[in-house]
């Protein structure tokens, strides 16, 4: 019973996968009979893998994949800087927020303004800004994971039991100790949230940057390979490529999440046994979220 | 003690509006005399004072206004058709577990498929929906932002229908109700909080999507295509007066969205 | 009032004309508690008894330093609750278990001793053996969450007895657990009380948890929070179960309740 609704969830992942692939074969097969250049709008998937495997040169000496692996070192290395440092700083921030209530005063209406601005819609100008296309990329990704590792993170330490301080106080620990006892160690969820909404956004903003300045970033691939400029079947497999890497670095973030939750890890080994009770486990849920409010995007009013 | 402490509630009202008005007056101020500028080793050519900002606006605001209407009427009509779409997969779902589930994971994945990949895509998808250049972008454009929309709303809706409060299933199947009234009386209402969750995340991300779609469209329009267009031709100050304006549209449109919310949960009573 | 253990010089706790007003949120004060009195000696089992509202939990965040009365003052072994709690003579036990989740169990009872900077031999030996008192040495090394609501709150009983305080606040500490569990937990608590002779303050709503623990009940009545009357425990010790089937229990009981109806509630 509670081996087959595991294997349920995976085999309809897998329906769903095989249906989105016969779709995406039929409009290639109309495509490909109605259009000069079905390639441009909609090739096979076997062509795509195809040319991810193709060892002739599309750039250069480069293959097709050759090319995506070398553009996505630059674009990946820069959002990847740009992203911890954004979660750094936006960590210390709520830290400081939640230290001094000035301090989150007048802050915290800027953190929510930051949130409703297009930020991506900023690039170009801290690209002229900055002037260096490395500089900008690690610039707009910090930005882009820096509000939402601060507003998860101050909400974490905000829905921290007051009971909790309490017992700290009927202890006489010092300051130092709520923090490092209490505080750091319960926003560890939150943190990860944040950092689960932002890793995509990082990536994103990154390859964005990358088609303002021709500079080998995989977002210049992009471009130029949309421009004819090399192999048509770079521009797919850049395509899937983003969105690969897109869906897995939610994924990889939660991997590093149980990796260092042992508590995480253990509920989730004894959760297991008694999941047949479907309704069970929803009632929990609905208690542990207070009835509403999705904790995997708190962005927060 | 209890004029005391009346007196540091006031106060402490009085400090979370006046604390971040003084520091907004503060940078403004930083920003028209330089020290901005200074701060970010640029110069007021790339980083234009706040007057300079206004007067470009002026003299352009019949142009700037026809853009923000292209950036609005592309974010709103993708929010609405991807929202719409959302909810029907998330209601899908409910009513077939098995089936539905992988559904959703499926479109939450799409949710972290970075922008970039999808814009183009589409672009070259919707080359034959009309003749004419500006239709088919819009049309691209839109496409891109329904996905988006889409993906937050089938997600928190699902949750929003599924995660009644305990026991009230039971309590209708006692009252030996239709799945039709459960629909109505239980699952439609208690989404309803969900729906604004997934539209607080999904209102400034539409603004975003089509601002960066505008950037890969055929036809070039919107304030995000005006922003990059007039970078490249150095144009700083009206850049800027696009930016500012790609700022107003994410914080009035979210202001909307409070607004109609605190509007529809009165009348729920909720 | 006059009694053989009013009588004993041996005073703990002297809480003298206490009185507590708050501010509610529309900033009218609200006297929560007045004119308490009470003498607590050494070793005793003090349970304060009364509906929501009476202020016992109030008296018993005063004795904790939680919370500044307004008026009178409190001493303990003549020095003020502050005194006491940064000599870390004090031991508070909520109504919630407050335990830390991402800690396990043996790590949730050594943290009081982390605070105190004990060496880590010193707090495994005592996180092992606060365990076997409450018979959890199994649990150890599992999380809270893993944890039934009972084992929960014992594992919060024993991080309180780990820090080896004089005085024991306990604030309703079993109101949310089944009857069978309390039962346990009762006895339990008892044998813990009689073994490390501490001074316990027990914040209760149920009459015969009330009387079935503590050696003088105090009753307290709402609107505004006093107290009403002290009832003297004279059941022998140490309590069994058995006991709430005697005559003398159901008398006791019955007192207590008769010092609600006679009141102002």
């Amino acid at each position: 019973m509670k081996k087959s609704i595991f294997d349920k969830k995976w085999v309809s992942v897998l329906v769903w996968i095989l249906f989105l692939v016969i779709a995406w074969e039929i409009g290639a097969f109309i495509v490909a009979a109605t259009k000069r250049t079905p390639e441009n709008i909609l090739p096979h998937l076997s062509g795509i893998i195809a040319a991810a495997f193709s060892t002739k040169p599309a750039a250069g000496k480069l293959t097709p994949s050759g090319v995506v692996f070398t553009s996505a070192g630059a674009t990946l290395i820069r959002a990847g800087l740009g992203y911890v440092l954004g979660a750094v700083v936006g960590y210390f921030m709520a830290l400081l927020m939640k230290l001094s209530g000035i301090v989150e005063k007048l802050i915290f209406p800027y953190l929510m303004l930051i949130q409703l601005i297009p930020v991506i819609g900023l690039a170009p100008i801290i690209l002229a800004m900055t002037g260096s296309i490395n500089q900008s990329r690690v610039i707009i990704a910090a930005i882009l994971s820096f509000y939402p590792v601060a507003t998860n993170v101050l909400e974490g330490m905000k829905a921290v039991q007051k009971e909790k301080y309490e017992l700290m106080y009927t202890y006489a620990a010092p300051k130092w100790m709520i923090f490092t006892k209490v505080l750091i160690p319960s926003s560890k969820p939150a943190l990860f949230t944040g950092l689960k909404i932002a890793a995509p956004m990082a990536i994103t903003a990154s390859i964005l940057v990358d088609t303002l300045q021709g500079d080998g970033g995989l977002g210049c691939m992009l471009s130029q390979s949309l421009k004819h400029a090399m192999n048509i079947y770079v521009f797919w497999l850049i395509v899937f490529f983003c969105a690969i890497i897109g869906i897995l670095s939610t994924y990889v973030i939660g991997w590093i999440e149980l990796a260092v939750s042992p508590s995480k890890r253990a509920m989730n080994r004894s959760k297991k046994p008694h999941q047949p009770k479907r309704r069970k486990i929803r009632i929990q849920n609905y208690m542990e979220n207070g009835g509403m409010e999705n904790d995997s995007q708190i962005q927060k009013v | 003690m209890t004029a005391r402490s009346r007196r540091s509630n006031s106060l402490d009202a009085a400090l979370t509006v006046v604390l971040p008005v003084m520091l907004g007056i503060f940078i403004i101020a930083l920003w028209q005399g330089g020290g901005l500028q200074a701060l970010f080793h640029t110069d007021s050519y790339v980083l234009p004072a706040p007057t300079r900002i206004f007067s470009i606006y002026q003299d352009n605001s019949a142009a700037v206004w026809k853009n923000i209407w292209k950036t609005t009427s592309v974010a709103m009509l993708g929010l609405l058709l991807g929202s719409i779409l959302g909810y029907a997969v998330a209601l899908l779902a409910t009513n077939f577990p098995g089936f539905g589930g992988g559904g959703l994971a499926v479109i939450g994945a799409f949710a972290s498929v970075p922008l970039v990949a999808l814009a183009p895509v589409m672009n070259n998808l919707t080359r034959d929906v009309s003749r004419v250049a500006e239709t088919r972008s819009f049309v691209a454009k839109m496409l891109v932002v329904m996905l988006i929309a889409a993906a937050d709303m089938g997600l928190n809706a699902y949750r929003g229908l599924t995660e009644v409060p305990p026991y009230s299933e039971d309590l209708m199947m006692t009252y030996a109700a239709s799945k039709r009234t459960v629909f109505f009386k239980l699952r439609l209402p208690n989404s309803v909080p969900f729906i604004f969750t997934a539209l607080k995340i999904s209102v400034p991300a539409s603004i975003m999507t089509a601002i960066v779609s505008e950037y890969f469209a055929e036809y070039a329009g919107g304030v995000g295509r005006q922003i990059r267009e007039n970078i490249l031709m150095a144009q700083y100050a009206t850049a800027w007066v696009y930016i500012v304006a790609a700022c107003g549209i994410g914080v009035v449109s979210y202001a909307v969205l409070m607004i109609v919310r605190g509007i529809i949960h009165k009348k729920l009573h909720m | 009032m006059t009694d053989s253990i009013s009588d004993r010089n041996d005073v703990k706790i002297q809480i003298k004309n206490l009185g507590v007003t708050f501010t509610d949120n529309a900033g009218n004060p609200v006297q929560a508690l007045t004119g308490v009195n009470l003498d607590i000696h050494k070793g005793e089992f003090i349970a304060l008894l009364g509906p929501s509202g009476c202020g016992k939990t109030t008296l018993l965040r005063s004795v904790a330093d939680l919370q500044q009365p307004t008026e009178g003052k409190i001493s303990i072994e003549g020095k003020t609750p502050k005194e006491i709690r940064l000599a870390r003579k004090l031991g508070f036990v909520f109504q919630q278990p407050v335990l830390f989740d991402w800690r396990t169990v043996r790590k949730n009872v050594e943290l009081p001793l982390e605070v105190l900077a004990e060496d880590k031999e010193e707090r495994s030996k005592r996180a092992e053996e606060m365990l076997e008192m409450v018979g959890l040495s199994n649990f150890a090394d599992s999380y809270p969450g893993q944890l039934s609501g009972g084992m929960q709150q014992r594992v919060n009983i024993a991080r309180a007895f780990s820090l080896k305080p004089d005085i024991l606040l306990m604030d309703e500490p079993f109101s949310a657990l089944d009857e069978f569990t309390k039962e346990k937990l009762h006895e339990d608590l008892l044998k813990l009380w009689k073994a490390t002779n501490k001074t316990i303050l027990f914040v209760t709503h149920n009459i015969e948890e009330a009387v079935f623990l503590s050696t003088r009940v105090c009753v307290f009545t709402p609107h505004p929070g006093k107290l009403a009357n002290i009832v003297d425990i004279t059941l022998p010790q140490p309590r069994t179960l058995d006991m709430k089937n005697t005559m003398e229990f159901t008398k006791l009981v019955a007192e207590v309740r008769g010092s609600f109806e006679g009141g102002s509630l």
